[in-house]
């Protein structure tokens, strides 16, 4: 672990935020935080596309990526990232989890999908199936979210400003979803929610509005989401198979055992 | 003790003065199937019928989340951010759920006082209210069917209104406040009361004594009841959550982006989550979802000697909360043997 | 009306020195700012405080020096985590937050008389090395001591040159110091586990009091040769690590046992008897 304590205490961090493949959001949110002026006045921002446009590449002593690595290009400037980085942030679903641009992870070919979308087309850089940038980068710290929530970014840069760095949120959902006072609508109403598997941070916010979770947040860290009991559960309230593992595949496709926990809780059934 | 009756046709009358001495929290409806104690504007949508809130009261004295401190960077001094909710009134507790409370002044009071915990405790007027067991009920076994202390006001239901217990000094204060709503009790009023407290009692399914529990569930901790049960786990802390006795936090420091200082927080834990038996260095000591679970049942029926009964209190949340229907009761009665 | 002190808060404490012991360890020596905290400021060996960064957190430490030292403690540190990494980037002068100490710590009373056993493993020296300064500081009081001190190279044995230097005083003070390595070539003292070492153990098993901390592996065969050399089981403590977040058995992350036997490390141990120790399930 990079220590930026000593960085901290002597001068302002320096802060770079980039967009690999991704739609910005996560920028967006950052840069609409009610602190941001407080935020500006304690950091440098060395890069930051959606703030100024004085942003360029160099040295920097936190890197927030948002976006997945899709392009050969966004793996060039990624690694370019790493390399000019203290601590690394990986930040919102495409970066974490890869995002809904991975929803079809492991079924289908990469050159099938590339021709069915640009046919015989070129495109500037040589594509490539969309990654978490941990698959290619170290990361130091994961903010997930799509986008991320304000007091979770506020958090974060505190910690570093702070001299230490965030403790990872493992807790599902339906720990703030109850803490909130929301009745659980799984029971109640049989709805297909991913609040158990799904990291929280966002306070339940969907479920708040009585729908539910599609996992945005990206699967609990550290292998303790139960895809299977939960699958189960589904199975029993009339769910298909496929119905499961759309959802599931909508923002955690990259979870190593979350297809073959959901073909467990099915047993083979098609 | 004393005894008053609260005639049907005061009841809201009763419920207004109560809203005079703080704010009002009592259970109402917050969707089709479930309640919640809420915070009352309008006594009339207190729901008298209820079966359980989701969340346990203990969250007026235990907040999901508090702050425990403020701190300034310069100098290592903690300042206490108790932030006093003033007095407020918890209405239609169900003896389990006070007897929950009770165990946990047990730990939270009792010894080494969490000051947080009791400044607050000492700020509710609780006033309870019997009811009708459901399906997930087992309070009797556990002891927690009738509240004896632990309240202010008790309300006995009869055919035309309450039988009040009052129960502190508080209770005495209250009663006396508003004395024109009551009546004097009248021996047919107790016969009523008798008459209801055998039907409510005909009405729990089970009447077991479980007093070898606890070492039944030592001995029978290779029983095949806990991979399987264990499998069906989804891991998201519902059961703890909703537990009236379940008292677990972390806490964590946020501190403020001027680098200068900051508060201390705690807030709701689980056991059932991996990070509650996670050292410093990556070993952990509840390393599977089958050491989680167990863990709960362990701790769960474990001896509250100052109230001389099991931490459960036997409220039935974990089982009706549960997403995936893992029924606690059956599972102990499996491990006794009586299933 | 009147309020207890608040069970949470923290005393400052300010770092007098900071003595690197390994690469991973550090030993720090701590003050109370205010006198009449730390002249009034009690505690026993095997016990542990709370130490308090605020902004990163807090978290349970043993305290390893003599409890005869008044207004003064060490705490040796590992790092290991957010707080402990904040807290090695410390220098003297710079303040922490202390609350504590809590737990039951060694019964030092049930040892007078007797000879003492000390067996450490990795960071277990830093308990032990309060238990061992304590008999140090009250000599007359124990019988023969020996002490086992293991890691897995030399250059992780804690307090290895602070126990070399006592070479020359213990044959006259009847002390023995064991060293041992399991996993360096380059070691050229004893090597081989801590229980295998038990052989030269200059204490007398029908009276000697065993204290015992290391990694949970290590227990079983401790017992065992323990048990073989006739060492009394009564006299058997040992002193276990958990997620002591609270001390005052609140927040449960240290509980242990089952209904039938429920504890929390931080309240009614951390320090265990032989018999809690084998009847209760995950303690070992």
């Amino acid at each position: 672990m990079v220590e930026t304590c000593s960085v901290c205490e002597t001068r302002k961090p320096v802060v770079g935020v980039y967009a690999l493949t991704s739609c910005y959001g996560c920028q967006l949110m950052i840069a609409t935080v009610e602190k941001i002026l407080q935020i500006s006045e304690a950091v440098t921002f060395k890069s930051f596309h959606m703030l100024t446009s004085a942003s360029s590449h160099g040295k920097v002593d936190i890197a927030f990526v948002e976006g997945s690595v899709s392009t050969e290009k966004d793996l060039i400037e990624l690694k370019q990232i790493r390399e000019d980085a203290t601590v690394l942030v990986a930040i919102g679903a495409c970066s974490i989890h890869g995002g809904v641009q991975s929803w079809d992870q492991g079924l289908r070919d990469y050159p099938e999908m590339y021709e069915k979308v640009y046919g015989n087309g070129e495109i500037a850089y040589e594509g490539l199936a969309a990654k978490p940038i941990d698959h290619y980068v170290k990361v130091d710290h994961y903010l997930p979210g799509c986008p991320p929530d304000e007091r979770e970014i506020v958090y974060f840069l505190s910690t570093f400003l702070f001299g230490t760095y965030p403790e990872r949120k493992e807790r599902p959902v339906c720990h703030e979803c109850r803490l909130a006072g929301n009745p659980c609508i799984l029971i109640e109403k049989g709805e297909m929610c991913l609040g158990s598997v799904t990291t929280s941070g966002c306070n339940a916010l969907c479920i708040g509005f009585g729908i539910p979770c599609i996992g945005c947040r990206g699967p609990t860290p550290y292998d303790t989401a139960s895809f299977d009991a939960l699958a189960k559960e589904f199975k029993r309230l009339g769910k298909t198979r496929e119905e499961v593992l759309d959802r599931l595949s909508i923002f955690g496709s990259h979870d190593r055992r979350m297809r073959q926990m959901v073909e467990k809780a099915y047993g083979g059934e098609k | 003790m004393r005894y008053l009756k609260l005639p049907h046709e005061k009841r809201r009358e009763f419920l207004i003065e109560l809203k005079g001495y703080g704010i009002l929290y009592a259970p109402v409806s917050i969707s089709e199937k479930n309640f919640d104690y809420k915070k009352v504007d309008d006594v009339d949508t207190i729901r008298f019928d209820y079966n359980r809130t989701v969340l346990p009261p203990r969250k007026y004295f235990f907040p999901p989340n508090e702050t425990l401190f403020k701190f300034d960077k310069k100098d290592c001094r903690l300042i206490d951010a108790y932030e006093d909710p003033g007095t407020f009134v918890i209405f239609g507790m169900h003896p389990c759920d006070i007897i929950g409370l009770r165990v946990l002044d047990s730990r939270f009071i009792d010894d080494q006082p969490d000051t947080y915990y009791k400044r607050r405790r000492e700020k509710g007027i609780i006033i309870g209210i019997d009811c009708l067991p459901d399906e997930y009920c087992f309070c009797n076994i556990r002891d927690a069917d009738f509240a004896d202390r632990g309240f202010d006001l008790f309300l006995h239901e009869l055919d035309d209104g309450y039988l009040i217990r009052v129960g502190s000094v508080m209770g005495h204060k209250i009663v006396d406040a508003c004395d024109h709503l009551f009546e004097a009790i009248k021996a047919e009023d107790i016969s009523v009361m008798t008459r209801k407290e055998r039907e409510k009692q005909a009405m729990f399914q089970h009447y077991e004594n479980w007093d070898n529990l606890r070492y039944l569930l030592e001995l029978q901790d290779s029983h095949p009841l806990w991979e399987r049960e264990s499998e069906k786990c989804i891991s998201c802390g519902n059961c703890t959550l909703t537990c009236p006795t379940c008292r677990c936090y972390d806490v964590q420091d946020v501190p403020e982006l001027d680098g200068n200082g900051g508060k201390r927080i705690r807030f709701w834990d689980s056991c059932q989550y991996r990070e509650h038996g996670l050292v410093a260095g990556g070993h952990n000591f509840r390393d599977t979802k089958l050491d989680r679970f167990k863990n709960r049942y362990q701790c769960k029926n474990a001896y509250c000697e100052t109230m001389t009964i099991s931490y459960c209190v036997g409220c039935g949340r974990c089982t009706q909360f549960c997403p995936t229907g893992i029924n606690y009761r059956k599972n102990l009665m499996e491990i006794r043997g009586d299933e | 009306m009147m309020q207890s002190r608040n069970i949470y808060d923290t005393h400052v404490c300010r770092v007098l020195r900071v003595y690197p012991l390994t690469d991973t360890e550090k030993l720090f020596l701590f003050r109370f700012e205010d006198p009449s905290i730390g002249m009034n400021w009690r505690f026993k060996p095997g016990t542990f405080v709370e130490l308090s960064q605020p902004g990163v957190g807090e978290v349970p430490i043993s305290i390893c020096s003599s409890s005869m030292r008044i207004g003064f403690f060490e705490l040796c540190i590992r790092n290991a985590g957010r707080v402990t990494q904040k807290i090695h980037s410390l220098k003297p002068g710079d303040t922490v937050g202390i609350r504590g100490p809590y737990g039951n710590g060694f019964p030092m009373e049930k040892f007078e008389g007797r000879d003492l056993l000390l067996v450490a493993a990795g960071l277990g020296m830093a308990p032990l090395r309060s238990v061992f300064l304590y008999a140090l500081d009250n000599r007359w009081q124990f019988g023969n001591i020996t002490i086992i001190n293991a890691a897995k190279t030399g250059p992780e044995l804690l307090f290895m040159h602070e126990l070399d230097a006592m070479r020359d005083i213990a044959e006259a003070e009847n002390i023995t110091i064991l060293q041992t390595t399991t996993r360096d070539e380059r070691w050229g003292g004893l090597k081989g586990r801590a229980a295998t070492h038990l052989d030269k153990v200059n204490v007398d098993p029908n009276n000697t009091a065993v204290a015992l901390c290391g990694p949970p592996h290590m227990y079983k065969s401790m017992f065992e040769e323990l048990m073989r050399r006739g060492f009394d089981p009564r006299r058997i403590f040992v002193t276990v690590e958990r997620r002591m977040k609270c001390g005052v058995g609140k927040c449960g992350h240290c509980n242990i046992g089952t209904a039938a036997n429920w504890m929390y490390v931080c309240k009614d141990g951390p320090v265990f008897d032989y018999y809690d120790m084998i009847s209760t399930p995950g303690l070992i």
